[in-house]
């Protein structure tokens, strides 16, 4: 079955799928598979800017999602589907036509409120049954952050993926959870602090990573879980420092961490 | 075929280009219209060995181009643009512009258009003409050709009035165009180590494959490999950056904001208060002096001048040391991360990356910091393995094959033998030409004097010729006939062009342009051009990185509107002219040489250095492609600059002592006074002409770095009516109005001191006037800088100095004055700028006319706005 597995560690934020997904369907009638949609306002394929950190560690994660690829439809409202054996999710506007609860329930699945229709992601059905290998998104991604896979071939690939929401056909690799970095120096020295041992520590006290500082005293632990850290620094000649980090809902910069000799 | 499409022709997607097309794309077209826009994929037409397809590996990893172009957005989307509610559609008449009697030329840029017919319009062009040049000699009209314009060649733009003036034998007054990308590195790279014409390192050879073999770190010192290659060069830099990451190879960016590349390819970020490197660089070379971690042979025997420097940046010339202490204070970078960046480097092999644009090129005495960081790469022993500067666009910059740091394509196919827009070489430019950064003055009437033709082709030699404008038994500007015009969003201080644009002087404005966007709305006549997709023409993409190509692009669908080609429109003119005899008896045959557009092209593809045995011009128009096969024997070509590493005397430099000139032979001799760009590099905290400094009196009432790049959603000022674009949340910010404002980024820190929230209006001011924008409060920008894009249209709300834009171009409030006395390129960042909330409902109250005008929140402004 046809799938989407989307690399967030490959997504540069160009937008192009979000901007192709439109120029496919935007002025343009592909019935039976797709009514037109309408020129603005709608997102079957929408990239998600996250804004992560704050100065100088900030930065950004990109998420494209593709709502409507989700066998929650398929189970919610089965009747409006194309047949296809392929997986894809097709909203038939034929059969669909008054179906605003459909647009309603599932993100990514849109209201047109002049054809009286739902509409979402096709998978770009019409090209595929006319000769195209992918979609338009996965065709013009610059960086092959976005492909279409098949469940059952990239089993293997798919098995270490994320699913936003379990019923999807959309999988994510490194999907981003949060960050804890900072930049430790000892001020009275006018210098960053390098090679410094740094551990993170969970709510019971079990580090759950450690690091040193690099040659600019910075320190970084990527991919941890949203949750509740200390930060415990240490370093020969220094007094040992520790801070709260708390990394539930967002990314933590602990900024530049004042680190003393000891007395 | 039939459902999905019905045909499919080739089109440069590229917007910036002269001769250098870039963004080879596939439209599809269905039922006469524009159905999809999409990449092309090489392996339709050539296998991978008949382009004997590159790969580079380093470190267990391969790098290769890929078999489809790398489109950017702004391609994509263009459907939006050709079938934009803010077309021209067709020509018009300013309604209160009446050449047989009153002008009300104060009345630009506010009366409405009516329409005309295309013989009205043609014939009215060529009457002006003869009157001006009648009454005030051929110096009467000033012809404006920029390069922010659809990549074309035998359909024109780019000044293809400039040409047929040249083809006249009078010429006329030629805009010529600056180096308006890198004029750090124009006015100030060549004098330190030549690399003509540009001024940044233009050896790229392989410079790629030596990064990934030997590079520990690549610095982005304010490049944003993500946002200035889109234009005319695609997304290979993205997959560049990627891997380099992959490779293990640090990444790390210079700059005051966390621009498009920083936020996802960053290892490390260290804002940078805009244009205060040059402090930051001189404080890591007093860490290198002072620590001894420099490269004292190299510098022995590749430079001159180092003693010089070292005396000034330990403080023997004017008694201040450059410490990190004291550089903190200037470019609020603090001293121990100055220091370890400072160690860092010196201790690992160091190549920095460029991009274009980015706060400290295109600001006030930009040649400072481009030859301090080229005094840097020299103190490191630049050349060595993983020890160059690159640049990740302009991949095939005029033509020069050393210019590509990928491996470079055996052929660099041209299409200068179809070009019909000007090419402004010095015969073409004539001796009445102006630099675009002094055009306000010159249509002023003043009198002024500058150095250089400014053309960014030209070579060092060049910046020492001094120029006068007017000349002799001149009698100042009277029409003005523009292609593609964006003088106002794109240079420096908008402003004051809408001031001397509306003088009595200028009796007639002629403006050939697909949109009613900037400049155009001040015109007395506007003809409406047909985008490239509805024209017949022959393009390259020579810019991609990938492998060079040439492609007939046949037109997709008939003009949308009643539009014609810049040449059409010109080589009309031509013929009406035809009307008074004389000088201008036959121009119409003169200016298009008797041919048609097949003859043209035919002529284009036979002269563009293709090999015809291996493809001629009927096979050519067949396959419609043709696809440059890499180099043999790339690999073993030298990298970069390591012929001079190794041999400084045998492989010099072009500076006159072949070595880096940290000490410049060319200002010692020509300008041995001057202040801003003196003989060694410094920091230059001010100048008579610039007071643009944190440390500045201005700074009270201005306290803010204004940062403005290369725009992330548009090529300068184009792509601003694209709907899907406008959707995103970094390109437009919804007012409460309704409007979609540009933003305007600020740190929370400033944002509270301002009372500023995210959805919020506020106004970017100074002396010169005053832009509004939407805030976006956010960690991508640092404390004391604010960020906006350059190149929003123009919505004037109040025209002239000291007024009003809605749209949110900031070029409008950039200085006028020029980079520095002797160096006429143009600042159009990091300049000074306050900030304030404004109720939008209240304006709206008091400007209720420009507040009312037709609008449409998609696409924002609408061609039916201004037509009467």
């Amino acid at each position: 079955m046809k799938a989407f597995l989307i690399d967030v560690d490959r997504c540069n934020g160009c937008h192009n799928c979000q901007i192709v997904c439109k120029d496919e369907h935007c002025g343009n009638d592909w019935s039976p598979y797709a009514k037109t949609q309408p020129d603005s306002g709608q997102f079957w394929c929408k990239v998600e800017e996250k804004v992560r950190g704050t100065v100088p560690l900030t930065r950004i994660s990109y998420i494209p999602h593709i709502g409507a690829q989700t066998e929650a439809i398929r189970e919610f409202a089965p009747e409006v589907l194309m047949n296809r054996d392929d997986g894809l999710i097709v909203i038939d506007p034929e059969k669909a036509k008054g179906r605003i609860d459909i647009a309603n329930m599932f993100e990514g699945v849109f209201w047109n409120e002049e054809l009286g229709v739902p509409q979402g992601c096709t998978g770009c059905a019409h090209l595929l049954d006319n000769g195209w290998d992918v979609p338009r998104c996965v065709d013009a991604c610059p960086t092959e952050a976005l492909r279409m896979v098949d469940t059952d071939k990239d089993a293997n690939e798919l098995a270490s993926a994320t699913k936003i929401d379990s019923k999807s056909n959309v999988y994510y690799l490194n999907y981003p959870k949060r960050f804890v970095g900072a930049t430790v120096v000892d001020f009275d020295a006018d210098e960053v602090v390098i090679g410094a041992d740094v551990s993170l520590l969970d709510a019971s006290g079990s580090v759950v990573a450690s690091a040193k500082t690099d040659v600019f005293g910075d320190f970084i632990f990527k991919q941890v879980e949203a949750a509740p850290y200390m930060v415990k620094i240490a370093a020969a000649g220094y007094a040992d420092k520790s801070l709260e980090a708390d990394a539930t809902n967002e990314d933590v910069n602990l900024g530049d961490i004042a680190f003393s000799k000891n007395a | 075929m039939g459902f999905i499409k019905d045909k499919t022709v080739f089109k440069s997607m590229g917007f910036c280009g002269v001769g250098d097309g870039a963004n080879i794309a596939n439209v599809d077209v269905k039922d006469g219209k524009v159905v999809r826009i999409r990449p092309v994929h090489y392996d339709e037409y050539y296998t991978k060995d008949e382009l004997n397809y590159w790969t580079i590996e380093a470190r267990g990893s391969k790098f290769e181009p890929g078999m489809k172009s790398l489109l950017p957005p702004l391609s994509l989307t263009y459907k939006n643009r050709i079938y934009s509610k803010n077309r021209v559609p067709y020509p018009l008449k300013r309604v209160d512009w009446d050449p047989k009697g009153e002008r009300n030329p104060q009345n630009r840029g506010k009366s409405k258009y009516e329409r005309i017919s295309w013989d009205e319009a043609i014939d009215l062009v060529a009457d002006e003409i003869k009157r001006v040049q009648d009454t005030y000699g051929p110096t009467g009209i000033l012809s404006q050709g920029g390069g922010h314009a659809e990549t074309k060649n035998a359909t024109g733009t780019h000044g293809c009035q400039t040409a047929m003036f040249n083809t006249l034998g009078t010429g006329c007054v030629v805009q010529a165009r600056n180096a308006d990308s890198w004029e750090g590195w124009y006015w100030g790279g060549k004098l330190i180590w030549g690399n003509d014409p540009v001024g940044e390192q233009i050896q790229l050879t392989n410079v790629l494959k030596d990064v990934a073999e030997n590079s520990d770190a690549v610095f982005h010192w304010g490049c944003d490999l993500e946002t200035t290659p889109w234009g005319w060069g695609g997304q290979l830099s993205s997959r560049t950056a990627y891997w380099f990451t992959e490779i293990g190879i640090k990444q790390i960016f210079v700059r005051p904001d966390l621009n498009y590349s920083a936020a996802i390819h960053a290892d490390k970020w260290i804002p940078v208060l805009p244009n205060t490197d040059a402090a930051m660089q001189l404080a890591i070379a007093y860490t290198w002096i002072t620590e001894d971690l420099y490269d004292k042979e190299y510098i022995e025997t590749h430079t001159v001048g180092f003693d010089r420097f070292e005396d000034y940046v330990l403080g023997k010339e004017d008694g201040i040391p450059k410490t990190p202490k004291w550089a903190e204070e200037k470019c609020g970078v603090p001293s121990y991360t100055i220091k370890a960046l400072a160690r860092y480097w010196a201790n690992n092999n160091v190549s920095i990356g460029h991009g274009n644009g980015g706060g400290y090129i295109r600001s006030v005495f930009s040649h400072e910091p481009a030859r301090l960081e080229i005094t840097l790469l020299a103190m490191q022993a630049v050349g060595k393995p993983g020890r160059n500067q690159f640049k990740f666009l302009e991949k095939a910059l005029f033509y020069d094959p050393t210019v590509n740091p990928y491996p470079r394509s055996e052929v660099i196919p041209s299409t200068f033998g179809c070009f019909k827009g000007a090419l402004l070489d010095e015969e073409m430019l004539g001796k009445n030409f102006v630099p675009q950064t002094l055009i306000p003055n010159a249509i002023a009437g003043e009198s002024f004097d500058w150095y250089g033709h400014t053309m960014c082709t030209f070579g060092v030699s060049d910046q020492f010729k001094q120029f006068d404008y007017p000349n002799h038994d001149e009698h100042g500007i009277h029409m003005i006939w523009s292609t593609g015009p964006c003088w106002q969003t794109c240079w420096n201080g908008g402003f004051r062009f809408q001031d001397v644009i509306r003088k009595e002087s200028v009796e007639c404005y002629v403006v050939q342009h697909q949109w009613m966007e900037n400049d155009t709305s001040f015109a007395d006549l506007i003809l409406p051009v047909t985008t490239k997709v509805e024209e017949y023409d022959l393009n390259n993409d020579i810019e991609s990185g990938q492998f060079n190509m040439m492609y007939l692009e046949e037109p997709a669908i008939e003009p949308y509107c009643d539009a014609r080609s810049d040449f059409d429109i010109v080589s009309g003119v031509a013929k009406s002219l035809e009307r008074f005899g004389g000088i201008y008896a036959g121009l119409y045959n003169k200016v298009t040489e008797g041919l048609s557009t097949e003859e043209l092209l035919k002529r284009g593809y036979e002269m563009s250095g293709i090999p015809l045995d291996k493809m001629s011009w009927d096979q050519f128009k067949e396959k419609k492609i043709w696809m440059s096969p890499t180099v043999e024997g790339w690999q073993d070509e030298p990298a970069g600059l390591i012929g001079f590493y190794n041999d400084p005397d045998k492989r010099p430099l072009s500076t006159p002592t072949g070595k880096i000139e940290i000490a410049s032979t060319l200002i010692e001799q020509f300008f041995p006074d001057d202040e801003e760009r003196g003989v060694i590099p410094r920091w230059v905290e001010e100048s008579p002409l610039h007071h643009e400094r944190i440390t500045s009196d201005r700074a009270e009432k201005y306290p803010y770095l204004l940062m403005s790049n290369h725009p992330r959603w548009r090529v300068h000022a184009q792509h601003d009516d694209c709907i899907w674009l406008r959707e995103i949340g970094t390109c437009k910010v919804e007012g409460p109005d309704g409007y979609k404002y540009e933003p305007i980024w600020i740190n929370p820190k400033d944002a509270a001191k301002h009372g500023l929230k995210n959805g919020d209006v506020a106004e970017l001011f100074n002396e010169r006037g005053r832009v509004l924008g939407g805030i976006i409060v956010t960690e991508r920008i640092m404390p004391g800088a604010l960020y906006q894009d350059h190149g929003a249209r123009v919505d004037t709300i109040v025209p002239g100095t000291g007024g009003l834009d809605r749209g949110g171009a900031n070029n409008m409030i950039a200085p006028a004055a020029t980079t520095s006395k002797n160096c006429a390129g143009e600042v159009t960042n990091s300049f000074l700028a306050g900030i304030r909330k404004v109720d939008v409902g209240e304006l709206a109250e008091k400007y209720p006319e420009e507040f009312g005008r037709a609008y449409d929140p998609d696409c924002g402004l609408v061609a039916s706005a201004r037509i009467a």
